[in-house]
């Protein structure tokens, strides 16, 4: 029996190996030494094609930025149009959505949805790798009549070929104002009276380009030098202490729970900070400006619902009561008129150009990845 | 033996290998690919044998992987001096409480791993009451804190992975022969002696699985420096996220993974060998008759 029961052994390892042989063998078939990604799309940019607005229509957005109820925006875009919206917001971080699609979007596949709601600088990466479709602006003709001006042409995507704001916003700091009332600047967060009493955010083109400008130089035209000097300073004030965590949104619970004095965050976060005394506030030296985009990536079924509902938005009478709710800036001229006379004198939410002034817009450095790496070296410290 | 006879072995071996195959062997080997494959995301990954990133990916980073065996070690030790007393109070003397006790145990676990952790977030933040006590108690300086620190990170290790620890000794502890402990006393042992000489020894098996159970995902684990944690407290995780989401190296995420693994299975290998084989395979006999 003992002698059997080895040679039982033996075989169920030969069978083992024999299977695990014939899988690694297709395995190496299967992707030989092909490239995984570089945007093999890129050379074939394509137009979304207008189209019926009708049938089913798959977004993807980011939480808290649709008004809640059973007869919100989107329900009033399906009673209006008959089509039928699958709303996920699964777009909690850019990256990470990023990361999550590309695989798909790599073979030429957007998951079944339609449009996307990335930042800036992500719908350009998106673009430059082909993974978005170019938008036919002659069948968006509400989004370009009632667009704001200033977001019509924009130095990450010129002319509007490839996106559309669903949202804009400035980043600049939060501070409660009951224990540290004269922070004005991002240099005051690197005072060390605060110390361990600040954050700032994980994201580089979110702090990196706050803290530039406090040092007087144009984000927009810095060198990798400049972005590499900015983080070592940062670095110098995470290793000491005198920055408590980089974060993400959560910024908002610190500064609630009163962790912290000062935070780099998003003017229009008023509504998850649940402290009085914080607010958010213009940064001497300027904001950083940023839109969050509609945008169509490739292989989206049912373009054409998708500028209906594009269009959709653009209507003052549809993003009005979106406006109120998100309490980020809109991108539709004429909101303004429609909003809650309290709501329409916020300059957080309706920034005269004077306000923003000094703001410049978010942008990557010149040579990403060792810029990237050095952050990245900080924010895992 | 009949050929169906020598085949039968095969078939009841065939789903176990299946899944191993599929879900470990498979997975396995894409990630050992990618480990090999150099480039980026705008040119793309070649597999070009680029054995490099397995040094690269280790540079640079030696600090969070020292931190993460500290982190995870001290968490695991923790568990274990917390969890043994009470299997054994649970396991012997809690009577008819001890299935309430050990609902008690578990319940907290129906809700989310993160909601629990990020509920720590509001227990410990500075202005709490049992921050306050710490500070009174002076084992927290007066303008100290307790959050963003390396000791809030460890508490948050130490409790998400409590259970796995409880579990396997509490099911030791209730096989336990008391009449051993009885027989022990009869030969003039102290207490303290047969709990020694008799309980430990025995419920090695318990501690092994229970510290296995808590050392690998507390070491792999990234939820609570990030929640808990500051600026100083990232662990192995972290910066694998980082390279895989934010960087975008995916080979480089990939070999450190790969590396990672390596040197788990090393220390369990080791810990096993000086703990005892028998003891992690449940073979009391052998354990009793040392």
């Amino acid at each position: 029996m003992g002698a059997g029961e080895t040679s039982v052994r033996k075989r169920a390892l030969a069978v083992a190996l024999t299977i695990c042989a014939i899988v690694l063998s297709l395995g190496v078939a299967a992707c030989g030494d092909d490239t995984v990604g570089g945007g093999g799309n890129s050379d074939e940019v394509t137009t979304a094609k207008g189209g019926p607005v009708s049938g089913d229509l798959a977004i993807s957005n980011w939480p808290g930025y649709m008004d809640p109820g059973s007869n919100n925006t989107v329900a009033q875009f399906e009673k209006e149009t008959g089509v039928s919206v699958d709303y996920i917001e699964d777009v909690n971080e850019n990256e990470a959505f990023f990361g999550k699609m590309q695989p798909q979007l790599e073979q030429g596949e957007s998951g079944g949805r339609s449009i996307f709601i990335v930042t800036d600088w992500m719908a350009k990466q998106m673009y430059d790798l082909g993974y978005l479709q170019e938008i036919d602006h002659g069948e968006l003709p509400t989004v370009f009549e009632n667009i704001r001006p200033q977001l019509e042409d924009v130095s990450f995507d010129p002319g509007r070929k490839f996106s559309v704001p669903w949202v804009s916003g400035m980043g600049g700091i939060w501070v409660d104002t009951a224990k540290a009332p004269e922070i004005r600047s991002v240099n005051d967060l690197f005072d060390p009276k605060y110390k361990g009493k600040v954050t700032m955010l994980s994201e580089l083109r979110e702090t990196v380009p706050l803290v530039m400008l406090a040092e007087g130089i144009d984000p927009i035209e810095a060198s990798n030098e400049d972005w590499l000097n900015a983080i070592d300073r940062i670095k110098e004030a995470a290793d000491s202490g005198q920055i408590r965590r980089f974060t993400g949104n959560d910024y908002t619970e610190d500064l609630t729970a009163g962790n912290i004095v000062a935070a780099i965050g998003w003017s229009g976060d008023a509504s998850i900070v649940e402290n009085e005394n914080a607010e958010w506030r213009m940064p001497a030296e300027g904001c950083a400006l940023w839109s969050d985009n509609m945008v169509i990536p490739v292989g989206a079924p049912n373009t054409g619902a998708a500028y209906g509902w594009m269009n959709f938005i653009y209507e003052p009478e549809v993003n009005a009561p979106l406006a109120e709710y998100i309490t980020y800036i809109p991108p539709v001229e004429g909101v303004q008129d429609l909003v809650e006379p309290e709501l329409a004198k916020d300059p957080l939410v309706f920034p005269s150009p004077e306000f923003t002034r000094n703001c410049t817009d978010q942008d990557s450095p010149p040579d990403l990845e060792p810029v990237n790496e050095a952050w990245q070296e900080v924010i895992t410290g | 033996m009949s050929l169906k006879q020598r085949l039968v072995p095969y078939w009841l071996l065939g789903p176990g290998l299946l899944w191993l195959v599929v879900f470990f062997v498979v997975p396995m080997y894409f990630m050992g690919e990618l480990a090999l494959r150099s480039g980026s995301l705008t040119t793309g990954y070649t597999f070009d044998w680029a054995w490099s990133n397995f040094p690269d990916s280790l540079s640079g980073h030696t600090e969070q992987i020292s931190r993460s065996f500290f982190y995870a070690g001290t968490a695991t030790i923790l568990a274990l001096l917390i969890a043994y007393p009470l299997a054994y109070a649970i396991a012997f003397r809690a009577g008819r409480f001890k299935l309430l006790l050990l609902f008690a145990v578990i319940a907290p676990f129906f809700t989310t791993y993160l909601i629990r952790t990020i509920a720590w977030k509001t227990i410990l933040s500075d202005d709490s009451p049992i921050v306050g006590v710490l500070q009174t108690l002076a084992l927290v300086p007066p303008d100290g804190r307790v959050l963003a620190t390396s000791g809030a990170v460890i508490a948050g290790l130490t409790y998400n992975f409590l259970p796995f620890m409880i579990l396997p000794l509490y099911a030791n502890l209730e096989r336990l022969d008391l009449r051993l402990i009885e027989a022990a006393k009869d030969l003039y042992s102290s207490s303290r002696q047969a709990f020694l000489k008799v309980t430990l020894p025995l419920t090695m098996p318990g501690i092994v699985a229970g510290v296995l159970l808590t050392f690998i995902p507390a070491f792999g684990d990234y939820i609570n420096a990030q929640l808990l944690g500051g600026t100083q407290q990232a662990m192995v995780g972290n910066v694998i996220q980082s390279l895989y989401l934010n960087q975008r190296n995916y080979p480089e995420a990939a070999a450190l993974s790969f590396l990672m693994m390596a040197l788990i299975l090393a220390v369990v290998t080791i810990y096993i060998r000086f703990a005892g084989t028998g003891a992690f395979m449940g073979d009391e006999d052998e354990e009793a008759a040392r």
